[in-house]
């Protein structure tokens, strides 16, 4: 009898130091959720301002030429999928995973952010580019900023025929669902719902040339804000997950503790019965 | 002089939003001032010193290259990154120049374009730095 109550305590003490671990990955998480739901709206006034230019010099010139419009017949297609480094964020890798077993082929590029998604390559043999692997922990400007510059580079020569993301949307604290969204070439009806203010603006040199400028700045933003939309998913998705493990570590010590105190009030009548048993004989 | 309204924006949010007399940039295509009431502009920024006068004091930056837009009432300018003297670190910016010359002087490095365009951000800052 005793030994099974020793048993229970022990396994009371192992669920609580495991509930104090999720705990503290809720709380961490509660606390980068809120930072990187910061940056994002800090990227706001940028990405309105870049998109509302581009959609004045769509409106004002129509039928531009430029290489970013326009699609490319051949080379591959490009992805930027964006999954996480960090575990435990329940059905956050499991949703990008899925999504990306359905569209990617071994024929396309993939440029890989975040170690699970790319751990899920490796494992299925497609390969892909890691040089940026680490970008969802860094969210630095100036790596996006790279990446895009390569990429775009590689539009304009030619080599490759699309640029496709996968992010994950943030719909709200409880729901996040991934998405593929085309980056290049850019789709014109976009930009079509923006309210264009002034039709009569100077375009220095040339409208064609300030859009070559303006088009990489604008998937620099793009790219960033699902970058961060991505992680703010990521980081919701650990919360509830952690939040849900914390309650049940809560349920099961609630459980043992019964079965504890039975086995203790069992143990007790066991011994009044035997003293009683003595006395009488 | 008349005023005229400039904001600043970067993807770390408003970097600045002042009311300024004169603004000096370096376009793709040259540089330009703009005063109050200029018709409505848009253009690409060069990586360049940028300086505007305020109250009749002169405040310079380094931008990395960025956007301008030139509104009715408001100039917006969009840069990547754009730092004032005061926010400049001189010796990063020194170690990132001769990082760049260093690339450069190899022969058969690829990425000549990248460090050019770091060689010319790492001068700029040097020489904003220095010249306030």
């Amino acid at each position: 009898m005793a030994t099974q109550m020793q048993a229970i305590k022990r396994r009371i003490k192992s669920v609580e130091s495991t509930k104090k671990m999720t705990k503290a990955m809720q709380l961490v998480a509660t606390s980068k959720l809120r930072k990187t739901r910061n940056q994002l709206d800090e990227l706001k006034p940028y990405y309105t301002m870049v998109t509302s230019t581009v959609a004045q010099i769509l409106a004002s010139n129509k039928g531009i030429d430029n290489a970013y419009l326009k699609e490319n017949k051949e080379g591959k297609v490009v992805y930027i999928i964006i999954s996480s480094s960090l575990g435990l964020c329940g059905g956050y890798n499991a949703n990008v995973n899925k999504l990306m077993d359905s569209i990617v082929t071994s024929d396309d590029l993939i440029y890989m952010i975040g170690t699970k998604g790319a751990a899920h390559l490796s494992h299925t043999g497609v390969p892909y580019n890691d040089n940026y692997l680490s970008l969802n922990s860094t969210l630095d400007f100036k790596d996006i900023t790279t990446l895009v510059g390569e990429l775009t580079n590689m539009y304009k020569a030619k080599e490759i025929s699309k640029i496709k993301i996968l992010y994950t949307e943030f719909v709200n604290n409880m729901t996040f669902t991934p998405h593929i969204q085309t980056l290049l070439p850019v789709d014109i009806n976009e930009f079509k719902d923006i309210e264009v203010t002034n039709k009569y603006t100077i375009f220095e040199p040339s409208p064609a040339e300030v859009l070559d400028h303006l088009i990489p700045m604008y998937l620099q933003s793009v790219v960033y804000g699902y970058l961060v939309e991505s992680v703010t998913s990521e980081n919701a998705a650990r919360r509830i997950s952690m939040e849900n493990a914390t309650d049940n570590a809560e349920n099961i010590i609630d459980d043992l503790l019964l079965e504890y105190n039975q086995a203790r009030q069992a143990q007790i009548t066991n011994e009044i019965n035997e003293i009683v048993a003595g006395a009488s004989v | 002089m008349k005023k005229f309204k400039l904001k600043i924006v970067t993807p770390k949010g408003i970097y600045q939003q002042t009311e300024i007399e004169l603004l000096n940039i370096r376009t793709t295509s040259g540089q330009i001032g703009i005063l109050a009431g200029h018709l409505p502009l848009a253009s690409a920024i060069d990586i360049s010193e940028l300086n505007y006068v305020k109250d009749n004091e002169r405040y310079h930056f380094a931008i990395a290259g960025g956007f301008v837009y030139v509104g009715e009432d408001e100039t917006t300018i969009i840069a990547n990154a754009i730092e004032s003297p005061e926010e400049i670190d001189l010796r990063r910016a020194e170690e990132a120049k001769q990082r760049a010359e260093k690339r450069l002087s190899l022969k058969g490095d690829i990425d000549i374009l990248r460090a050019e365009i770091a060689l010319k951000k790492a001068i700029t800052r040097i020489h904003v730095k220095n010249g306030a």
